[in-house]
């Protein structure tokens, strides 16, 4: 896909860590950019320290004191003479401030992501909200503003919990969520409205600890519903946004994080739904675009919703940035009848100035594929994270398995706790879904992950979890 | 109960702290104290409003940010840095030679005398909002605390858990973190004092008040 007009000498300074540094990298290497990587104390031994050094020579990673000090950032930057900056998938990924500072400095650089507009306009959920109203896209009934009122607040959860006694709903429960936070972070149910008090203070607290807003949206509580994604990707004209299909995230854990993705989200050619599941997919690919196009979207980025068990869909949120779960999509894509497709090396193209140079039709899905999150926890203990020094991590090569890690596989490796636990990221593809789970499984039986903590217990992962829950997926 | 007179001792023996000043994170280097034997003072004023002696300057984004003395001490050596490079977060700048103070030989002895709780894992540690807000009122010694009292937050891997504290009741005689530090599993985030031992903490405080003799 790489054009001839493009610019050939970008030095790339990657903002981020983990795996997804380990996959800028290497999409840097298969555009023939440099790079510069990143890292802090606490990821000193991570696999992204190795292969930064192995592909980009000793010079490619600096050392900082955080991965989200814009100034040192841009310190490193100048010093080592970058000119784009990728954030990865963390939070100037879609901080608006800091895209705009990338592109607005004294030395100008270019940012890897939407445009610092566009991210302030459906980097907002409120914002997001507004727009999809506007569009007429549907959206989950609730607050439309950040409230940072207390009696405001109750006046809303109020609203809500009666708006459901309404709709016929025996136990309403609503929504708590920081309305600065994202992935999962910061959002809590009420079932009873006499305890809305003191849930809301929590998730003040809480928003103000993490993301130093206190601000909270305050929605209704849609109960087994899917999670649904559609993956989108733009170049800088903002005029010609394509999809790369659906993603199922539904199986989560109890912190609404996810576990498991599944591409594409539903499976009519195998399974049965209660509803019209092709003209559900077809209608939230459909909305996002139609958001895209009038937002002027110009970089990759996803579309999240909630599809209730009657098959109705309403719009989340919009993340724009790269996801984790990128790969999945990407795994069961062609662009003109060639495979293999990186959407991360897409998302540096087209964010560095190249046109798009395909269209809807050219892009076509094949199969299904899996992405198994590998995690030091316990599902069993409300997934608690588990710490500690994995001893033994390994797994047979298959022509369908790609695994994406920061975890050494030739060395004994501590575990940071500063960051979140993904240990590691395997995508599997088959030719159907009973094909995609069979593989999995076959997978999960395989890989080899051991370790051992302080107190000399031994490691506890989310492996039986994964394979538990693939049994049901896209299931609904 | 402890024996302040060998504590003492062993204090008067190395009655100094070596101070490693790093590189709060990359930027250009620009030395203002950069001789070893060089007199620096820490911060000063009721409010430690007034920065320690300027040993250095860190530009990044074209701000400078001053790195200041944090105690008074003499530089005893310098790191392998050249005025005007660039450094890395971490990096070693220079080692500033502390004699200990009255309150930090206090603050040393303490640790040793009081029942410490420590970290049962490593992370960021916030107190449980309503202890916070007494404690930075009131002072952490209005607080008391019993055992199995939720009385933390632990934060790590963007998950938030509560944590017990367990030990003899008391009151919290000295606090060990600072808020949004990571801090070890095992290293001491409280101190906490009995009621009944309260008069023996603080016998061991007027002795060394007494008997420590502050260097210049």
């Amino acid at each position: 896909m790489k054009n001839s007009s493009e610019p050939k000498h970008h030095k790339i300074l990657i903002a981020n860590r983990g795996e997804i540094a380990i996959r800028i990298m290497q999409a840097c290497r298969k555009l023939g950019h440099a790079f510069v990587a990143l890292f802090t104390e606490p990821d000193r031994h991570s696999e992204h320290c190795v292969l930064a050094r192995k592909l980009g020579g000793e010079d490619s990673l600096y050392r900082v004191s955080s991965y989200l000090d814009a100034n040192e950032i841009f310190a490193v930057a100048d010093q080592a003479g970058a000119t784009a900056i990728h954030p990865g998938y963390g939070f100037f990924a879609e901080d608006y401030r800091f895209a705009r500072r990338v592109v607005q400095r004294e030395r100008k650089l270019i940012f890897i992501g939407p445009s610092w507009q566009v991210i302030r306009e459906l980097g907002d959920k409120i914002n997001t909200k507004r727009l999809a109203r506007k569009l007429g896209v549907p959206t989950v009934p609730g607050s439309d503003k950040p409230v940072t009122d207390d009696l405001e607040a109750e006046h809303i959860a109020k609203s809500l919990f009666d708006f459901q006694k309404e709709q016929g709903i025996n136990n309403p429960v609503i929504l708590v969520k920081a309305s600065a936070g994202g992935g999962g972070m910061g959002i809590e149910e009420v079932a009873d409205l006499d305890k809305f008090r003191s849930t809301l203070r929590r998730i003040k607290n809480y928003a103000k600890r993490q993301f130093r807003d206190e601000g909270v949206l305050i929605e209704q509580r849609i109960f087994d519903f899917n999670h649904l994604e559609v993956q989108v990707v733009s170049d800088r004209t903002g005029q010609n946004p394509v999809h790369f299909g659906t993603r199922n995230c539904s199986v989560q854990s109890l912190g609404h994080q996810k576990r498991i993705e599944v591409a594409p989200g539903f499976d009519p050619s195998s399974l049965r739904y209660a509803f019209d599941a092709r003209k559900v997919l077809e209608d939230i690919t459909e909305y996002s675009l139609r958001m895209a196009r009038e937002a002027g979207y110009d970089n990759v980025g996803t579309w999240e919703w909630i599809v209730s068990p009657t098959g109705q869909p309403f719009l989340m949120e919009v993340n724009t940035r790269i996801q984790v779960e990128n790969g999945v999509s990407a795994r069961i894509a062609t662009i003109k009848g060639k495979g293999d497709v990186d959407l991360i090396a897409e998302q540096i193209r087209v964010g560095l100035g190249a046109p798009l140079g395909y269209s809807q039709k050219d892009i076509a899905l094949n199969g299904v594929g899996i992405e198994y999150r590998i995690i030091a926890e316990d599902p069993d203990n409300k997934f608690a994270p588990w710490v500690g020094r994995i001893t033994s991590f390994g797994w047979p090569e298959q022509e369908w398995l790609k695994l994406h890690s920061q975890v050494p596989t030739d060395r004994e490796y501590e575990i940071p706790t500063d960051f979140d636990p993904n240990l590691a990221l395997a995508i599997i593809w088959g030719k159907d879904l009973a094909e995609a789970k069979a593989r999995g499984v076959e997978f999960l039986n395989a890989l080899k992950l051991e370790g051992v903590n302080a107190s000399g217990e031994a490691l506890k992962s989310n492996i039986d979890f994964l394979r538990r829950k693939t049994e049901t997926i896209l299931a609904f | 109960m402890i024996d302040v007179k060998e504590l003492l001792r062993e204090l008067r023996e190395e009655p100094y702290e070596k101070i490693v000043i790093r590189a709060p994170h990359s930027g250009k280097v620009e030395f203002v104290a950069s001789e070893p034997g060089v007199r620096v003072v820490g911060p000063g004023g009721t409010w430690k409003e007034v920065p320690g002696t300027l040993l250095a300057r860190l530009e990044r984004e074209q701000v400078k940010r001053p790195i200041n003395a944090p105690q008074k001490g003499e530089v005893m050596s310098l790191g392998d840095v050249q005025n005007g490079q660039f450094v890395q977060a971490g990096q070693e700048l220079m080692t500033i030679r502390h004699f200990l103070t009255k309150e930090e030989v206090i603050a040393r002895i303490l640790r040793r005398s009081l029942s410490l709780f420590l970290a049962p894992e490593k992370g960021k540690y916030y107190f449980f909002p309503e202890v916070d807000i007494k404690i930075k009122t009131k002072g952490s010694q209005t607080v008391h605390v019993e055992d199995g009292m939720e009385l933390f937050i632990l934060s790590r891997m963007k998950r938030e858990t509560s944590v017990r504290y367990t030990g003899p009741g008391g009151i919290i005689y000295a606090v060990y973190f600072e808020t949004n530090d990571s801090v070890d599993r095992d290293a001491p985030l409280i101190g906490v004092c009995p009621e009944s031992q309260l008069g023996q903490i603080q016998e061991v405080v007027s002795r060394i008040q007494s008997e420590w003799e502050e260097r210049d």
